[in-house]
């Protein structure tokens, strides 16, 4: 492959793993809240768009038997808003919980989700890949289908990033900052904090969902092993060193991590441990995400007053 | 119903695993007061270097789980010196992220040297012996026996020696047991000591149960969390209790829910768990 074409490769990983920073950076950096269900949120929505897009398994061997065969923008909006329904559900019990205990209850949601997508082969053909999800213009986009990809998830990206940045300087926004830094304050003034924290989760894990669904039309294929909460962790490494409370940071830091992971692509296969770089690729991003917190506390982007809040006891 | 003996001697033995690893956990997240996102990590090692010592050196199971318990325990205090003591003034919420970067650099420090795939110590094979209809095999003897006898020890530590008796005032009450000349730096040191020996054993055990993976620890983690919540975090005889609550309710459970689902029960167990008695079963609800 040319390296233009791997390079727009990585882009639209890229700008996948940018939207579900975006919506973490709502969760963490907006908002206080440790969400560590995040890889749910993007299974949550490529499940849906897929299951919504592609018509029920045949075959003998099939086991799915849901499959609705709509256009792909019905399964995207889908796929986003039930993503965001997912996000206020696991909300609505735990989103009082304080901080570590927050983590904790979403990690085990997110696994029971994934348990589900993985057991429940008559809606998700479970432990296998659910195949053949169709690709939006596939075979009358005339230039490289790529480069299609790339501007299409790219421009999602930048709307989003508009989106949440006014958002954050909204007057909701403001209240969310508010709960960030001591949500006793914006309770004395008669906010219901409660209500302002389950919105912060569904429109975060809502831009989770768009995330997944983006990302099953590209990959034609999805399984339950894509969404291990090893993807949370990325994306929270992402939003760390990219900086807590910037929207250009997570996206940033997002692109960073894809970079990381992704530039071994570029080196020849026959270097010395050329078998371990996979994993060691991912060792750089252990340190880099220690060396980031400890010498740059806020982030590439972030804001050094950010520290002061939602780290708290 | 009645209840299939097999799968609460099942329970019992995934319950010890789960017991001793909370109880390494909670030790932890009372002393340092932190969560250690990493401790799946830490087990996973634990069983790979008593596997390589065994089935690559060639040298017997007993001085392969010492070995391996030994390197956990003083690998613990490396890591703590490399890392988590420069953040020790930082937030919970800080050490806890600090904690994934570290859980990234163990699992796929594992992968690297060890390969993706799974391992298994190098045993006897032996026809496994039944007891009034229960099968067992000895690993699973020893892993109860070996669980039991820990659990006693480190109650008789923490109730009879002078670090044991410092680790439940720091646990209590950090800033009152520093103010009455606690010296934190050296109780540091020995909750880590302990802790990630207990870490070690346990991630041997759970490969003697089943498989050595790269992700076998973090995979267990949630059933150790959850046992570790219910038992109300920084609470050791709670963990140990609820480990095995933990333990017996998923095996048990294959008897009316599909056994797919067995972890799905550690799951729930700690959903209800943190949103009834947040201060887990032998606390007091006040927060």
């Amino acid at each position: 492959m040319a390296l233009v074409d791997l390079l727009l490769v990585v882009g639209i990983i890229a700008g996948v793993y940018s939207l579900l920073a975006i919506g973490m950076n709502m969760h963490w950096g907006d908002t206080g809240l440790l969400n560590f269900a995040h890889a749910a949120f993007f299974a949550v929505g490529a499940y849906t768009s897929a299951i919504l897009t592609t018509p029920p398994a045949t075959g003998s061997l099939a086991t799915r038997v849901v499959g609705f065969d709509f256009p792909i923008i019905v399964g995207l909006v889908a796929g986003t808003a039930l993503a965001g329904v997912f996000g206020v559900l696991i909300a609505l019990p735990s989103v009082r919980l304080e901080g570590d205990y927050l983590a904790i209850v979403t990690l085990s949601a997110a696994e029971l989700i994934r348990l589900l997508i993985h057991n429940e082969a008559w809606l998700t053909t479970g432990a296998q890949t659910l195949k053949n999800i169709p690709r939006p213009l596939d075979g009358a986009i005339p230039f490289s289908y790529d480069l299609f990809y790339f501007v299409l998830v790219w421009a999602i990206v930048a709307v989003c990033y508009l989106l949440f940045e006014r958002l954050s300087t909204s007057p909701f926004g403001r209240v969310l900052h508010a709960i960030r830094e001591n949500d006793d304050v914006p309770l004395a003034l008669g906010k219901n904090t409660y209500v302002f924290k389950l919105k912060s989760f569904g429109i975060g894990a809502a831009i989770a969902g768009l995330a997944g669904g983006l990302w099953a039309h590209y990959v034609y294929a999805i399984s339950s092993i894509m969404f291990l909460p090893s993807i949370t962790f990325l994306i929270w490494a992402a939003v760390i060193i990219g900086g807590a409370g910037s929207y250009g940071g997570a996206i940033l830091g997002a692109s960073v991590i894809v970079g990381l992971r992704q530039i071994t692509r570029f080196i020849p296969g026959d270097v010395p441990f050329g078998d371990q770089l996979s994993y060691i690729r991912l060792m750089v991003v252990g340190v880099v995400l220690i060396l980031v917190l400890y010498y740059r506390p806020e982030g590439l982007l972030g804001d050094a007053e950010r520290l002061q809040a939602g780290t708290s006891e | 119903m009645v209840l299939d003996p097999q799968l609460i001697w099942n329970g019992l033995v995934v319950g010890s695993i789960i017991s001793v690893a909370a109880l390494g956990l909670t030790l932890i997240f009372g002393i340092l007061n932190f969560i250690n996102i990493a401790y799946g990590d830490y087990m996973a090692a634990g069983a790979y270097v008593a596997w390589a010592v065994n089935a690559q050196v060639g040298l017997p199971l007993g001085v392969a789980i010492v070995a391996g318990v030994l390197f956990m325990s003083v690998g613990s205090v490396v890591l703590d010196k490399l890392v988590f003591q420069h953040f020790r003034t930082r937030s919970p919420i800080t050490l806890l992220i600090v904690s994934i970067g570290v859980a990234f650099f163990i699992r796929n420090l594992l992968r690297a040297i060890w390969g993706p795939s799974g391992h298994f110590y190098d045993l006897p094979m032996e026809a496994n012996p039944s007891f009034a209809g229960v099968r067992f095999s000895v690993e699973q003897i020893a892993i109860i026996v070996v669980s039991l006898l820990l659990l006693l020890g480190v109650y008789a530590m923490l109730r009879r020696t002078r670090i044991g008796i410092a680790m439940r005032a720091a646990s209590d009450d950090r800033m009152l047991s520093r103010i009455r000349g606690v010296d934190t730096e050296k109780l540091v040191l020995y909750v880590w000591l302990i802790g990630g020996a207990i870490a070690g054993l346990s991630g041997i055990m759970l490969g003697l149960d089943a498989q050595i993976r790269p992700n076998m620890g973090f995979t267990a983690l949630i059933a150790i969390f959850a046992a570790v919540i219910l038992g109300g975090i920084g609470d050791p005889k709670g963990a140990v209790a609820g480990g095995y609550f933990i333990g017996v309710a998923q095996e048990v459970s294959v008897a009316v829910i599909p056994s797919e689902y067995k972890f799905g029960v550690g799951l729930v167990a700690l959903i209800i768990g943190l949103l009834t008695r947040p201060d887990g079963l032998f606390g007091e609800a006040t927060r």
